[in-house]
């Protein structure tokens, strides 16, 4: 039986629009284990990135509780939750958010930098993270001077940087073309086989089916969890 | 001489013995701050005497006829000064002075007489001579003339320095609405509708501006006059707001504000719109 | 990393921050001026009045000295009377007069001082030598090239001018045995001293046996308030005034430059935190979905507030150290504009550069920087990541 890496139980959370209240999450109860690699699929504001910023820890469920690697953390204080996202999570954005006044190598260290490690490793590290991602060659670029998918590959890894429990990522191939996008699933599905939990939100047939499980969502509930067969 | 004596000359008070004396004093007058600092009134008798520190029997008595407020002289201003005015051959026997004056004050019928009585005096004149009192003021105020100078420069630094930070401060705000102009320019807006608007923006601004700004000015002025004329007590008026003055500020923010926003706005439309949204 | 990052940020817009930085120059040029101004005047007067030592001047009653004509009688008697007091260590009386020199045809009119050479504090000799015997004169530089004289010329020298008669009470021929500067002359003003007795033989009789100021030098370690006090009893017709009073005097007459020039100061430190304020507000409205991904990838709130304070410090700082050189500048053309003061000592300063002023005026300016900073910064670093993330997303 595999490690539990997310628990959400009953988790419900509701947005304040004017007088009354969106719901966007009602009641979602979900359990992902260690390796798993979860492909969570949905009209929009069927409420996935509503659930990917909760499993994220930022944001907090207005009822019901999360648990990542054992622990509580729809509690958390903001400097609880900061340094548990440092530590336990990767994210990697649709829109890439790498900083543009950095380099590749530069935009990789900066978590590291956060979490106190030495300078020395820390560029270590970063390099053989771009190698990893096949970026080897462009250590010293500036995200402007990079294609959409070489900042994605940029973007997964920094978000792999402090070794994390759990890569999220929200729709990552969303400014894709398709060629691009289909290097981002390989590298996704290459990091699931060396044993990286991902759980990533997508409108992306392609992406959704190259996971190894499928959860359907609709109107802020889970209407289907399909394992790959 | 008699100037200085009129300012200085010492004066002791001492209680008047209540029969009448023999000689019977004179009047003076003296001005708001020597009778609060001394506290005098009309009627209160004194002893008058040019040497200080010398006894009441020393002196002359005289009586406080008048108490008078002190011209608006501005190279008076803060000097402490109290004055006091006597009748002209009291003043002369006191000092010592004889039958001497620093000088005479004369006023003509009529003021296009004046070249000409300033010729015949100095033609006549003999150890003297005359001047229009205009000419005699412009010398003895070159403090004032100072303080004036000092206050342009200062207004002059004012005004680059409000020019700068403006100037700042617009193309902050300008830029802050890079996307928005991006999204204009994008959607097919021309670079001088893009311009035209953010400068009608930034002069609306301005006036709205420069008229808040004479109303603070106007309050503070107030505030300002009625403070130094308390502290100096002087009557003179430290700042005064014209009409053409408001309009000088009005017209200079104004041109600055749309100045300000031409050369802000102007930076951003020249870029590539996709520049603008960092792409 | 934070420092690089800040630095990196402000780059990216160089115009701006550029512009930022000279804005903030101004405030902090116009901040040093008035920090200047404020103390200027008090320190450089209180430097003048303590360059020879005398602590305390005696002037007619009411008066301050030279402000007037008046002057003081019985001067030996006074001499006299504060011989009397074991803490004073010197007595200089200075009598104030005018003479005339004729020269091609025209008079030129000089301020002079009779003085007692072996105590005068007036003047310091620059060339040749003091007045040692009754005949000499010693002048500055502004007499000596309207006369077109030079040391040891014999100049025919007249006072006490009368303008009806056209005639003067005395007239003497007197060398010229030195050129000097005096400490309390007033720009451009030709002026000249001689021994007092001298300048005594050449008046009218009445103005004889007076002194328009006595220069008082103390023992060393004497109390200069308790000697004032103890000579306003003793000489009740004149005005003792220590360096404290004329200093408190001065400042009562020029009040007016220090109120204008803390005014001034406050509204430039006002203006260098207001955009200080701005441009950081700006920067942290466009990055507010960088500032966003940073604290999702677990960046702190306090390291990203950090981060965004040494932007405005960086700035403040630079603006700062320009300011300085500006401020100087500056400072030395109002200073030339307030020097022409009539008839205020050329020795004094309106605009006075002490350092631990202004670097705590400088200091003041960077520190408004950070507090500056840090609001606009803590709101972004605060808002909620999720919200921020759609928000940017959408824009």
């Amino acid at each position: 039986m595999s490690r539990v890496v997310v628990a959400l139980k009953d988790v419900k959370r509701d947005y304040p629009l004017g007088r009354e209240s969106v719901h966007a999450l009602q009641g979602v109860t979900l359990e992902i284990a260690a390796g798993d690699y979860v492909a969570i699929v949905g009209p929009s504001g069927c409420g996935k990135s509503t659930l990917l910023n909760l499993i994220g820890v930022i944001d907090k469920p207005t009822a019901g509780t999360v648990s990542i690697e054992g622990k509580r953390v729809d509690g958390m204080s903001d400097r609880e939750a900061t340094t548990f996202r440092l530590r336990t999570i990767g994210f990697v954005f649709q829109r890439f958010y790498l900083l543009p006044i950095l380099s590749a190598v530069e935009n990789v260290s900066l978590p590291m930098a956060e979490a106190r490690v030495p300078a020395a490793e820390r560029a270590e590290r970063a390099a053989k993270l771009l190698e990893y991602v096949g970026l080897s060659e462009r250590l010293n670029h500036r995200p402007s001077e990079l294609s959409g998918g070489e900042q994605q590959r940029v973007a997964i890894a920094r978000a792999l940087a402090n070794k994390p429990s759990l890569l999220l990522a929200d729709e990552p191939t969303g400014e894709l073309d398709a060629h691009t996008g289909a290097e981002i699933i390989s590298l996704f599905r290459r990091l699931n086989d060396d044993g990286t939990t991902i759980v990533v939100v997508t409108h992306d047939e392609e992406l959704a089916t190259a996971a190894r499980r499928q959860i359907h969502m609709r109107d802020g509930r889970i209407v289907g969890d399909a394992f790959e067969i | 001489m008699i100037h200085f004596l009129a300012s200085f000359a010492a004066v002791l008070l001492v209680q008047q013995p209540a029969q009448a004396d023999s000689i019977q004093p004179r009047t003076i007058a003296i001005d708001e701050a020597f009778a609060a600092a001394a506290g005098l009134r009309v009627g209160d008798r004194l002893t008058l005497s040019a040497s200080p520190g010398s006894d009441a029997s020393a002196g002359e008595p005289v009586i406080v006829g008048a108490i008078f407020e002190r011209s608006a002289d501005p190279s008076e201003i803060a000097r402490g000064d109290f004055r006091a005015r006597l009748h002209l051959d009291q003043l002369q026997r006191i000092s010592g002075y004889g039958d001497r004056v620093d000088r005479f004050a004369i006023a003509t019928t009529d003021s296009g007489d004046i070249g000409r009585v300033l010729d015949q005096v100095n033609r006549q004149a003999f150890g003297f001579r005359a001047y229009r009192s205009r000419d005699i003021a412009v010398e003895t105020s070159r403090t004032f003339l100072v303080v004036s100078r000092f206050h342009r420069a200062i207004g002059v630094i004012t005004i680059v320095a409000s020019s700068v930070f403006l100037l700042c401060i617009m193309v902050l705000k300008v830029d802050e609405r890079r996307r928005d102009i991006a999204a204009l320019r994008l959607m097919g807006i021309s670079r001088a509708s893009v311009v035209q608007s953010i400068v009608i923006e930034a002069g609306l601004v301005a006036v709205l501006g420069s008229m808040l700004g004479v109303l603070i000015g106007w309050a503070t002025s107030l505030f300002v006059n009625a403070h130094y004329q308390a502290v100096y007590q002087t009557p003179l008026e430290f700042s005064i707001l014209t009409g053409p003055i408001i309009a000088f500020a009005v017209s200079l923010s104004l041109i600055l504000g749309i100045a300000a926003g031409l050369a802000a706005s102007w930076r951003l439309v020249r870029a590539p719109p996709l520049a603008l949204f960092g792409r | 990393m934070r420092i690089s990052l800040a630095w990196a940020s402000l780059i990216r817009h160089r115009s701006r921050t550029l512009l930022a930085v000279l804005g903030v120059a101004i405030a902090a040029a116009m901040l040093l001026d008035m920090v200047m101004l404020a103390s200027g005047m008090r320190e450089s007067f209180r430097e003048l009045l303590m360059s020879r030592g005398f602590e305390v001047r005696l002037a007619p009653k009411g008066t301050l000295p030279f402000d007037t004509d008046a002057s003081i009688p019985n001067v030996n008697a006074v001499i006299a009377t504060l011989r009397a007091n074991p803490d004073i260590e010197a007595i200089s009386p200075v009598m104030g007069a005018s003479i005339h020199v004729p020269v091609n045809g025209r008079n030129v009119s000089s301020a002079t001082l009779g003085i007692d050479p072996s105590v005068q504090g007036d003047y310091e000799l620059l060339e040749g030598a003091d007045v040692k015997d009754g005949d000499a004169l010693v002048a500055n530089d502004h007499l000596l090239g309207e006369l077109g004289a030079r040391i040891g010329d014999t100049l025919d020298v007249a006072t006490g001018y009368d303008p009806q008669t056209r005639s003067y009470t005395g007239q003497r021929k007197l060398v010229l045995s030195g050129r000097v500067r005096f400490i309390y002359g007033a720009a451009q003003q030709p002026a000249s001293a001689m021994q007092r007795e001298t300048l005594e033989s050449m008046v009218e009789p009445e103005r004889r046996n007076r002194a328009s100021l006595f220069m008082v030098r103390l023992q060393k370690g004497s109390d200069s308030e308790a000697v004032r006090s103890w000579i306003a009893e003793q000489l009740p017709n004149v005005t003792a005034i220590s360096i404290a009073t004329a200093i408190a005097q001065v400042d009562q007459r020029l009040s007016y430059f220090r109120q204008l020039a803390f005014i001034l100061g406050a509204v430039s430190l006002f203006v260098g935190f207001l955009l200080v304020t701005t441009l950081v507000t700006v920067s942290v409205n466009e990055r507010s979905g960088e500032i966003a991904v940073m604290r999702a990838i677990g960046v702190s709130r306090a390291h990203v507030v950090q981060q965004i304070v040494v932007e405005g410090v960086a700035i403040s700082a630079a603006g700062a150290l320009v300011g300085l050189g500006l401020g100087l500048v500056t400072a030395r053309y109002l200073n030339t504009i307030l020097s022409a003061f009539p008839g205020l000592p050329m020795a004094i300063d309106f605009f006075l550069f002490q350092p631990r002023a202004a670097w705590s005026a400088l200091g003041l300016l960077v520190a408004s920087g950070i507090a500056a900073g840090i609001y606009p910064a803590w709101r972004a670093a605060s808002l909620p990541i999720a919200e921020s993330l759609r928000r940017d997303a959408i824009a």
